[in-house]
């Protein structure tokens, strides 16, 4: 007995650049560019400790890590790498606590080479973060922290931009080849990317604007990611960027997504309020709700519509857990 | 302009009407794993909360010691049971008053000096056993009698904050074996018995309401499990929803499969504690049981996709598998699976030999141990090669469709291909 099956055949695709398109547009010049940006955060610390010459460079590698945060596949997932670079959310605050094990501890653990195995909720821009904007006088001269926190910074960035120039980006875009065990067909590449973005625009909503939203009664203001440096806001702003060039690649007929992306951006570009502060007063937090409606009804519209039309389905993520 | 097309062809497999009827059949054998995975959990916990008494009605180190013996046997049926987590809606839902972790154990007792504060947590160190009164977000709390509504209904995620975790295992893990304080040296909590002690003799203060405490947090975790394998039974909620459509129910599977395998066990629980190096970074961190509970996530995953159980009582459960139905439409990777998921059991198993032969979790997790190292590394590298294998199940069992229709929910983020 024989049963009809209803079957999405993906039929032709000559002039389909989607996932190249992301490869080359997209995650290698993204890397390439937060590589030089953290070589010059580490240049500058090198040359002085002075947390008013610090932060312009500090300002530009985050921005930088911002257009390329959301990529949790590859040599950014290999030896921690993502987690070192960016540690947070970090409700148990072991970063401030194992940062300052760091501060007053051996310097041996500052070479290079131990300073690779510590914590990684010490390291990284979160890590570094607290060095030239405090929020509490050091426990000890900092300088020698800056530079190794840096150095490790713009170690891992290049480390990462090699391995997608020198390998890993063969083996997205050769899917099916002979020895490609990651990549059997082009579908898994697009689902992989596919799953990116969903993830991210989720961790954008549920995280990075739901941690500080809280709940109406309970707002959680010094919950926003990166207050001390005061870029809230900004890391929005610049991950809905950075998502937007990601689907304007990989589908760029998604017009819905697009238009909800734009919408989100503009919501985002009129907010006033850097780090959050006026989610505990019931205007500000409106604003701040609406916004995360926006990034929700992108999230939702790409899950549709890029799923329809690159006929994948979201794939495991390292979100899955609690 | 992209060139692309979509065309629906009616393609036919010829297993027929007889495919379905299996497809069936798995979903059953699956619900009744299930079943009976949440039945053996009721029966350990009834046995943990026949040794909890003995301990409060005769506080010695034998009560003590038999009260951790039956708090380890019983989650090594829960942990089973996890498999069923992700997927299930119905569980997922349920499971963090039974399971959440990780915790700020200061809420409930005593703890030492070191714990510190938390930023983000007000009541990390409220101490209840010791505080018949405390605050919560401005509100006065009444704790003078300690009873599972208290835990359960104000306690729990008490503030909105995940790390108060006011029941479930690792609450009554926290009040059999206390702080583990060797950081990553040998060796468990040390809570000594007499912080069961009534009256003269009494250590840790308030032993009555740490008694108190403990009865009513083992109340719970008897009555928690117990709903949950009626959920399962015939007629029951969540067989109905796997047993309503075959291809729900099997995408149910692999996604239970997929996201314990990834995010939670191999990420959240395995790969950050080692990026961490911290001790406390290991699931059950009182009583350094963590090896088991990784392992029987294993052999958990193992069951559902064999088709096979066995029972707390030594029976067996098998019937129609997800192997047997990947195998006829894919054989090769019907094989790989099969492989990895017992390579999975295999290297969390070596894990759990080192950790009888002497070398705990938490010492695993300790900066340098390479060794250690390479043990949690092996058991990640495992889960992470079948978590592949799994997504690309859902393909070969052209699931892919189904997964996309309720695509457009953010009710459920921990499922993965909603």
């Amino acid at each position: 007995m024989c049963r009809p099956l209803l079957a999405a055949i993906f039929l032709a695709t000559p002039a389909l650049a989607d996932y190249r398109e992301v490869v080359e547009g997209h995650i290698l010049p993204g890397y390439a560019a937060f590589a030089a940006a953290t070589d010059d955060l580490a240049e500058k610390a090198g040359e002085s400790c002075d947390a008013e010459a610090l932060k312009p460079a500090y300002q530009a590698a985050f921005d930088a890590w911002m257009a390329v945060s959301h990529l949790h596949l590859g040599p950014a997932d290999e030896k921690g790498r993502a987690l070192a670079i960016a540690f947070w959310p970090d409700p148990k605050g072991l970063g401030a606590k194992a940062q300052r094990g760091l501060l007053t501890g051996d310097p041996a653990a500052l070479a290079p080479e131990a300073f690779a195995d510590q914590s990684v909720a010490a390291r990284g821009l979160m890590g570094l973060e607290r060095l030239p904007y405090p929020d509490e006088p050091p426990a000890a001269d900092p300088c020698a922290l800056i530079r190794a926190t840096a150095g490790d910074l713009a170690r891992m960035a290049g480390e990462i931009e090699a391995e997608w120039r020198d390998g890993y980006a063969d083996l997205m875009l050769s899917p099916g080849a002979a020895g490609n065990a990651s990549y059997l067909t082009e579908q898994e590449v697009r689902q992989a990317l596919f799953t990116q973005l969903a993830t991210a625009l989720e961790f954008l909503a549920d995280t990075r604007l739901g941690r500080p939203l809280g709940t109406f009664d309970r707002p959680r203001p010094e919950r926003a990611e990166a207050r001390a440096s005061g870029r809230s806001l900004a890391n929005v702003r610049a991950e809905l960027a950075a998502l937007r060039d990601l689907t304007a690649r990989l589908a760029p007929e998604a017009a819905d997504t697009l238009a909800a992306f734009d919408r989100a951006i503009g919501l985002a570009d009129k907010l006033d309020d850097p780090v959050f502060a006026a989610v505990a007063d019931p205007q500000g937090r409106l604003k701040v709700e609406i916004l995360q409606g926006a990034v929700k009804t992108a999230r939702d519209t790409a899950v549709a519509e890029l799923g329809k039309d690159l006929g994948v389905s979201i794939g495991f993520n390292a979100a899955d857990g609690d | 302009m992209k060139q692309t097309a979509f065309a629906l062809l009616l393609t036919t497999t010829c297993a027929g009407a007889a495919a379905a009827a299996d497809r069936a059949a798995v979903v059953e054998t699956y619900a009744d794993i299930a079943q009976a995975t949440y039945e053996d959990s009721f029966t350990t916990a009834v046995a943990l909360q026949k040794a909890v008494e003995a301990l409060i009605a005769e506080p010695s180190d034998k009560t003590l010691q038999s009260a951790r013996a039956a708090w380890t046997e019983a989650r090594a049926y829960y942990q089973q049971s996890e498999v069923f987590r992700f997927g299930n809606p119905v569980v997922d839902d349920w499971e963090g008053k039974v399971n959440a972790w990780p915790l700020d154990e200061g809420l409930i007792d005593y703890v030492d000096v070191s714990y510190g504060e938390s930023e983000e947590n007000p009541l990390a160190a409220a101490n209840i056993i010791a505080n018949p009164k405390l605050e919560v977000a401005g509100q006065e709390i009444d704790a003078s009698a300690i009873t599972p509504d208290l835990i359960a209904g104000t306690l729990h995620e008490a503030d909105g904050v995940d790390a108060n975790v006011a029941s479930g295992y690792h609450s009554i893990e926290f009040l059999l074996w206390g702080q583990d304080l060797n950081g990553t040296g040998p060796g468990p909590g040390a809570r000594p018995y007499t912080d069961y002690l009534q009256g003269e003799g009494c250590t840790g203060g308030n032993c009555d309401r740490r008694a108190a405490y403990l009865r009513a947090a083992t109340d719970l975790l008897v009555s928690d499990p117990s709903y949950m394998s009626g959920a399962w039974a015939p007629g029951g909620e969540a067989r109905g929803v796997v047993a309503a459509s075959p291809e729900a129910g099997l995408l149910a599977m692999l996604t239970g499969l997929g996201s314990l395998s990834y995010g939670e066990l191999a990420g959240e629980r395995m790969k950050l504690g080692l990026l961490l190096n911290d001790p406390e970074e290991e699931q059950d961190c009182f009583s350094d049981n963590t090896y088991n509970s990784h392992y029987y996530d294993g052999i958990g995953m193992q069951n559902v996709v064999t088709g096979h159980y066995t029972r707390v009582d030594g029976t067996e459960i098998a019937g129609p598998s997800l192997l047997d139905l990947l195998k006829e439409a894919d054989g090769t990777l019907a094989g790989q699976l099969e492989g990895q998921v017992n390579g999975t059991v295999a290297a969390l198993g070596a894990i759990k030999a080192a950790a009888e032969a002497g070398m705990s979790y938490d010492q695993m997790l300790a900066p340098g141990n390479k060794e250690g190292e390479a043990l949690i590394g092996g058991g990640i590298e495992a889960l992470v090669a079948q978590t592949a294998t799994i997504e690309r199940a859902v393909g070969a069992l052209g699931l892919a469709a189904v997964a996309f229709e309720g695509s457009d929910s953010l009710d459920n983020p921990g499922a993965v291909f909603q």
